[in-house]
């Protein structure tokens, strides 16, 4: 019997999954956590049809995950049951290339400039709100050309490392990628920037298993070499870090090709902030900070909080010395992904993070640091502050004197 | 330096856990909290049944331990009322009264009063609440317990889409975000209010809200105001776990939420860090001391190796050795006659535990 379930048994209707829901919180329709997940499950089990469209409007942030007293994986069952709903056809066309950020970074990526241009233009983002149902009032990251530089050899002992780079950083901004290199350089860690393709989440998250099986299957035939070659791979996005830990040997556990090694990927894989930690514990976090004067207000992304790691980067941003950090702790920002883009569940994924919008209101920083770049999106969207990933911070710490 | 160690970590968050954090906490001890969701104490009302504090009288430090925990709950914004000596006759929604010794204020403001008139006030299309029986059943009861206390039931609409069936949960969220929604709710409340001396209404006046925000609630009612806990999840008790919780964040507890504690790790007897079940790799938390405070039905970490504790909460095997000296169990867990011990266990263990890890240090101390 595999794992869930029995976790399905464990469910003992408790609704305190009800009571975290960020969706549940804003729509008084949607059905909650409890009643698309564990409840509908027992009758899908049955193969009874109880497709729903509700499914669709699950964030994916596993906050019902978290506060289960018995570990039920009621977001695990509620995925399952998006990947089976059948979908309008325009609705159905936008998710396909929601699902495929890679394939899009690939596309918009060979013209940088002119996507990027027809991305902000008016008549376009009317014309994809009326024909994508894309919502207009966003604004899409603009796409640069890949360019993440090979590890700097500078000769030190540096020990190596394989960097997930996820598509945000590799086509949005591959200057954040350069600094996740750096900071890791200035650490003891030579990185290797793995060819991977999209971790495959915004695959789960549209429904599309097929292609959350191919990214998976495509992620661990190009990083398997690398941990068994005793490597461990860091990822600085909280989503990718998320998939890598979890999804893959979720997505590949009855795939006898794969399940090993996808297990083996997820035992090896690390946050950014993760392994700064470790290195600190081992005594090689380099703390040669600038005082840096700088009030900051922290975000955990739903991402980061599922991977069971505590609190890394606001530890880590405590370290530099004149900064002082406010952990927000004011739930989940409503961005999740794509869904913060689509029309019909625009004003849900806005009512969702206005607790997080008054919350920084309140703590009136100077920036609001946050690892996930749609809860960047989201969080500049919907206030006036700038959001920016706390690596940037870091790395500029170590250089405050020189550009000051 | 070592980020993740610390000089007390606590496993689990039901009362027990909560106060044995809280307790360290306060004796300035780098405090961690691990725990999978809320004990089971959220889904009742979060009050001390007199029976309860009876049973545990003969614990020397259950004064001082009651003490501790209203004095934490005071600060966290959900102050309690009563004491230790005294009982009151609190109101259930079974419509029945419960003897109890200390309570939330707002549940403590529905006992019932001689010759005051007291609407029960439901919500429409609200489940689990009728405020109809209710009302019936607590005039008969209160009649027979001699008291002239009569109560009426009435029901207020709200024109929000509330969701089929309306949940208290629902009701808590709305009032927790949405200022309109308790303007609303005052004006409602305020109609069915007229002609009555106190009303009371269902457990429903916010999941995170202190009592400061309860009482500016009902001062623009115009009226008293009572709250009668419903189950489950039961908002007066998710109250109560929710503002311990951001009080403990707020004076340095660390939380490690979501993923339950599979490894006691322990060495020569000494307990040196718990192993946290993070997905991809486990989490290894090092410590000073540790508390279990992870309930009966629950995993024990332990294993088959526990058996029981000694005087001084420490863990022993079934041949009576100890299993680690720095290592405290505090809740039921230790408990097998499978009756339920209630809130009053839980703090009074949690407290004694919290204390006795705070004192202990373990095989760092030379550090």
């Amino acid at each position: 019997m595999r794992l869930d379930d029995l976790a399905m048994d464990n469910c003992l209707k408790c609704s305190l999954c009800n009571a975290v829901c960020p969706v549940l919180a804003v729509h008084p329709l949607y059905p909650g956590p409890k009643r698309l997940g564990p409840e509908l499950e027992r009758l899908r089990r049955e193969g009874l049809s109880t497709d729903t469209e509700w499914v669709e409007y699950c964030l994916g942030c596993h906050r019902c995950d978290l506060v289960c007293p018995h570990q039920v994986n009621v977001s695990e069952m509620i995925a399952r049951a998006k990947a089976t709903h059948r979908k309008p056809l325009v609705r159905g066309l936008r998710d396909w290339w929601f699902a495929r950020p890679g394939l899009l970074g690939k596309l918009t990526t060979i013209l940088p400039a002119l996507s990027n241009f027809a991305l902000s233009m008016k008549p376009a983002r009317f014309l994809m709100s009326k024909l994508m149902l894309i919502v207009p009032q966003r604004k899409f990251p603009s796409y640069t050309r890949p360019d993440l530089r090979a590890p700097v050899m500078t000769g030190k002992e540096l020990e190596r490392v394989v960097f997930f780079p996820g598509c945000f950083i590799r086509y949005n901004r591959p200057d954040l990628g350069r600094v996740v290199i750096d900071l890791l350089e200035r650490n003891g860690l030579a990185a290797e920037v793995a060819s991977t393709e999209c971790c495959g989440v915004p695959a789960m998250a549209n429904g599309d298993a097929a292609a959350a099986r191919a990214a998976a299957r495509a992620n661990v035939k190009a990083l398997a070499h690398h941990v068994d070659s005793g490597l461990r791979i860091v990822t600085a996005c909280s989503s990718c870090g998320h998939m890598l830990k979890t999804g893959f040997s979720g997505v590949l556990q009855d795939d006898k090709e794969f399940a090993g090694a996808a297990q083996k990927i997820a035992n090896n894989t690390f946050d950014l902030a993760e392994l700064l930690m470790a290195q600190s514990d081992a005594g090689k976090l380099n703390i040669d900070f600038q005082n840096t004067n700088l009030r900051l207000a922290y975000h955990a992304p739903c991402h980061q909080r599922s991977q069971g790691i505590g609190r890394p980067w606001y530890h880590l941003l405590r370290l530099i010395p004149g900064v002082t950090v406010e952990d927000l702790d004011a739930g989940c920002c409503g961005m999740s992904g794509t869904y913060g883009f689509k029309q019909e569940k625009y004003t849900v994924s806005m009512e969702i993070g206005k607790e997080l919008f008054s919350s920084i209101g309140a703590a009136r920083p100077e920036m609001v640091a946050t690892e996930c770049a749609t809860c960047q999106m989201q969080i500049e969207h919907g206030t006036t502050f700038k959001a920016i990933h706390p690596a940037e911070i870091l790395l500029q710490a170590y250089d405050e004197r020189c550009s000051g | 330096m070592g980020t993740n160690s610390y000089d007390v970590v606590v496993v689990g968050a039901a009362l027990s856990g909560l106060c044995a954090a809280g307790a360290a906490a306060q004796r300035n001890r780098k405090v961690a909290l691990v725990a999978t969701g809320p004990g089971s104490f959220v889904n009742g009302p979060g009050w001390l049944r007199a029976q309860e504090i009876l049973r545990a009288s003969a614990a020397p430090e259950l004064r001082e331990a009651i003490a501790f925990y209203c004095e934490l709950a005071r600060l966290a914004g959900c102050p309690f009322a009563g004491d230790l000596s005294t009982a009151r006759y609190l109101p259930t929604v079974l419509g029945d009264f419960q003897s109890v010794a200390l309570a939330p204020l707002s549940l403590w403001k529905a006992e019932p009063r001689d010759g005051i008139s007291t609407a029960i006030v439901g919500v429409r299309g609200l489940s689990i609440f009728d405020e109809n029986f209710m009302a019936e059943r607590l005039t008969e009861r209160a009649r027979m317990m001699s008291s002239g206390c009569t109560y009426t039931a009435r029901q207020v609409p709200l024109s929000r889409e509330m969701g089929v069936p309306v949940t208290t949960l629902r009701v808590a969220e709305l009032f927790d975000r949405d200022h309109g929604f308790r303007a609303e709710l005052i004006d409602a409340l305020r109609t069915a209010a007229s002609g009555f001396e106190r009303i009371l209404v269902p457990g429903m006046l916010g999941m995170n809200s202190s009592a400061a925000q309860i009482a500016e609630f009902q001062r623009e009612l115009g009226c008293p105001m009572g709250e009668i806990p419903t189950l489950p999840p039961s908002i007066p008790g998710l109250r109560i776990f929710h503002r311990l919780e951001s009080y403990l964040h707020q004076i340095g507890v660390e939380l490690y939420r979501g993923f339950p504690v599979d490894k006691v790790v322990i060495h020569d007897g000494l307990c040196t860090g718990l192993r946290v079940a993070s997905p991809g790799h486990p989490l290894h938390l090092r410590c000073e001391s540790a508390v279990l405070a992870t309930g009966r039905r629950t995993a024990n970490p332990l294993g088959g190796e526990f058996a029981g504790c000694d005087q001084q909460m420490r863990p022993l095997t079934s041949t009576g050795s100890v299993i680690a000296r720095n290592l405290f169990i505090a809740g039921p867990l230790p408990h097998t006659d499978g009756a339920n011990h209630g809130n009053v266990l839980h703090i009074l263990t949690g407290y004694r535990a919290g204390n006795l890890a705070a004192s202990t240090r373990g095989n760092h101390a030379a550090r």
